[in-house]
């Protein structure tokens, strides 16, 4: 029985030839909600650029295994075909390129003929409606012109659509509104409600605690330099709603 | 050691052969002595299009068609045409039976000026006639095919009149076969309020050559759009111009063009705003891959007294392989003191965090190239008339991009 989870052992990237994950180690198991908590600066979104194979995050050590199989020896589309989706903090612009038209190449390419254009263009629409996305958003470029939170809904239809065993949500949540931040909790639970997303794992990369009282995680980890410098339970992100980090760095300083 | 002695004085051998050929051609739509002098200005003019770099292969100061290669009744004409309303004729039809509407268009926009406008001068013969009564809207495009047979040498001339308030969509399409040469000219006339949407598809033989130069006079309000694939040939010219005389004119010009292997493309837009008050809007999209060599040179002339215009000029260049090379000039000449003139130009190649966003999707590197690739001509394609053209167009750069 192959292990069933996202395992991140002793990882270590660097970038540029500077050194910014400094061994981390980390299990996202099926199913579960983890929280990746840090300041600015602390390697969070090098951590999702390592494990999806950005290509200018070199990993100088440790493993990233999806289910019991070696992500590092693929490269990043058969990452995301074995069932890895990133959320980007920053998602880039394909001018030319319709949204529709990306989201059933991306969907044909993960789940080759699973559903006829029909049906496809049926859970588009159902998609979109969940997430508050104007219908004529199929025809538009992707991502071209888009404001920062239409960008992030439509990385969350993606999501949706994709419906992935591993998603890593990277700041989703920064530059929304209440409004679109009740849109991405409940898209999220909407998917683990779904045949498809009920066994999605997910790592919700956040700067701040607010999406935590949307997505109600299992685990909470905190990175600080490089480093899991904690892990805990839901209570420990109202920890830091009401410390900060400052805290926690001082510790994990004594520690290491 | 015997030097190869000019047949006549000034003209070398090659030239005499060409002076013989238009000796023996008809006196229809240019008199013999029109072809003459045509062919003058063909051996003295410059093209215009100088060598960017040494690096480029191909020099137009020497392009010229074989004597023994023009055949003039080698030229294949097919025209469709759905509306009764609309005159669709040869030249010599047109100039024997309508020639006070044939005089309003044909030669009266410039072309036989230039190098290659004079070449296609000397030896045009066969060719044809659009006009559109005033008011008369036509949904169909009319299609004008001209084909050259392998080998041959050909030189078509179209020539549109759009009448006062008329609107009608033209789609030419450039067909010719290996080792063919292909030298033409298209003019269309749109007089008051009239629109013009003319579109060419260029798909000759990846070993023919083809030359072909349009150019347009929108009346007052008149619209006026030419929209132009280069999908084909071992050399590819082609020359799109509007010249604005006349207050609220509007002038849309499109070119997508994208030379792999050998091939080599250069194309000069001209957009002219000799009155003010009149928009102009031109959308370049270049693509070049293996040893793929495209240039473009973009010329905006506002006149000084053309006050009110408002020009916008786009071209984008996508370098798909380090041999390819593109080379692109935008060239404004701007006169009056009160308009708007926009220029922006991007050369460079796929952006890597945009294959990586596409990637992180489940597409497989090649494809997320391709589709990016597509979408990059995407903003020009959609600027071509009916959906079947676009697909068309769209089927024909995917498959350039495998
Ligand atoms: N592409 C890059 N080139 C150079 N340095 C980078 C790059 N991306 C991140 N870094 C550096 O790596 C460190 C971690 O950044 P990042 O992973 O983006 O942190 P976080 O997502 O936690 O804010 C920072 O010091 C940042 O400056
Ligand atoms: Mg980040």
């Amino acid at each position: 029985m192959p292990d069933q989870a996202l395992r991140i052992t002793n990882l270590r990237c660097q970038i540029a030839g500077k050194e910014i994950l400094k061994g981390i180690d980390l299990t996202v198991d099926r199913g579960k909600i983890h929280a990746l908590m840090g300041p600015n600066g602390s390697g969070k979104s090098t951590l999702a650029f390592a494990i999806t194979g950005h290509p200018q995050y070199e990993v100088t050590g440790g493993s990233v295994e999806l289910d019991g199989e070696d992500m590092l020896a693929l490269p990043p589309d058969k990452r995301a075909r074995a069932g890895l989706f990133l959320s980007f903090q920053y998602p880039a612009a394909i001018p030319g390129v319709k949204v529709a038209n990306f989201l059933h190449a991306a969907r044909q390419a993960e789940r080759p003929g699973d559903l006829p254009p029909a049906k496809f263009r049926a859970l588009l629409m159902e998609k979109m409606e969940q997430l508050g996305i104007d219908p004529s958003f199929m025809g538009r470029y992707l991502n071209d012109g888009f404001s920062g939170g239409e960008k992030k809904r439509v990385e969350m239809l993606q999501l949706a659509v994709l419906a992935p065993k591993y998603a890593i949500l990277d700041e989703t949540d920064s530059g929304l509104d209440i409004d679109a931040l009740k849109d991405v909790g409940s898209s999220i639970a909407a998917l683990r409600a779904s045949e498809e997303g009920r066994n999605t794992g997910f790592l919700i990369i956040t700067h701040y605690p607010r999406i935590l009282s949307y997505v109600v995680p299992d685990v909470v980890h905190v990175m600080i330099d490089g480093r899991i410098v904690k892990t805990g339970g839901h209570d420990l992100a109202h920890r830091i709603e009401r410390e900060g980090y400052d805290k926690l760095r001082e510790e994990s300083a004594v520690v290491a | 050691m015997p030097s190869p002695a000019p047949v006549v004085a000034g003209r070398d051998h090659t030239a005499q052969e060409l002076y013989d050929r238009v000796a023996a051609l008809g006196p229809s739509p240019f008199s013999i002595e029109q072809r003459t002098r045509a062919l003058d200005r063909f051996i003295s003019l410059r093209s215009g299009r100088e060598k960017p770099g040494r690096f480029w292969r191909v020099d137009f100061e020497s392009v010229a068609p074989e004597a023994r290669a023009i055949d003039l009744s080698a030229a294949n004409v097919r025209v469709e045409n759905n509306d009764p309303a609309i005159f669709v004729c040869d030249l010599a039809t047109a100039a024997r039976e309508s020639p006070e509407l044939f005089a309003r268009a044909f030669g009266t926009t410039g072309i036989a000026a230039t190098k290659f406008g004079s070449l296609a001068a000397a030896f045009a013969q066969c060719g044809v006639f659009v006009h559109v009564p005033a008011d008369r809207a036509c949904d169909d495009p009319v299609v004008i095919r001209y084909t050259a047979p392998a080998g041959a040498a050909i030189f078509p001339w179209s020539i549109v009149l759009a009448e006062r308030g008329a609107r009608v969509t033209i789609v030419e399409r450039l067909e010719g076969g290996a080792g063919a040469f292909l030298c033409g000219a298209t003019e269309v006339v749109t007089e008051e309020r009239a629109d013009v949407h003319y579109a060419a598809l260029q798909q000759v033989d990846d070993g023919a050559r083809i030359i072909w130069s349009r150019a347009a006079r929108p009346g007052p309000e008149a619209r006026m759009s030419w929209a132009s694939a280069e999908l084909g040939g071992e050399l590819a010219a082609s020359d799109l111009s509007v010249s604005i005389e006349a207050p609220g004119a509007e002038a849309n010009l499109t070119a997508i063009f994208f030379p792999r292997g050998s091939q080599h493309v250069d194309v000069v837009s001209t957009v002219e705003h000799r009155a003010g008050d009149a928009t102009s809007e031109t959308i370049v999209k270049t693509a070049a891959r293996e040893r793929g060599q495209a240039r473009f040179l973009g010329n905006i002339r506002i006149a000084p007294h053309a006050q009110g215009s408002d020009a916008r000029l786009r071209d984008d260049a996508l370098l798909l392989s380090p041999t390819a090379h593109v080379d692109s000039v935008p060239a404004l000449e701007i006169g009056a003191n009160v308009v708007k003139a926009y220029h922006g130009a991007t050369v460079g190649a796929i952006d890597a965090e945009q294959i990586f966003y596409m990637e992180s999707r489940g597409l497989e590197r090649g494809a997320a190239e391709r589709m990016i690739a597509l979408g990059f001509f995407e903003p020009a394609i959609e600027r071509f008339p009916t959906a079947a053209l676009r697909d068309e167009i769209r089927a024909s750069l995917a498959a350039k991009l495998s």
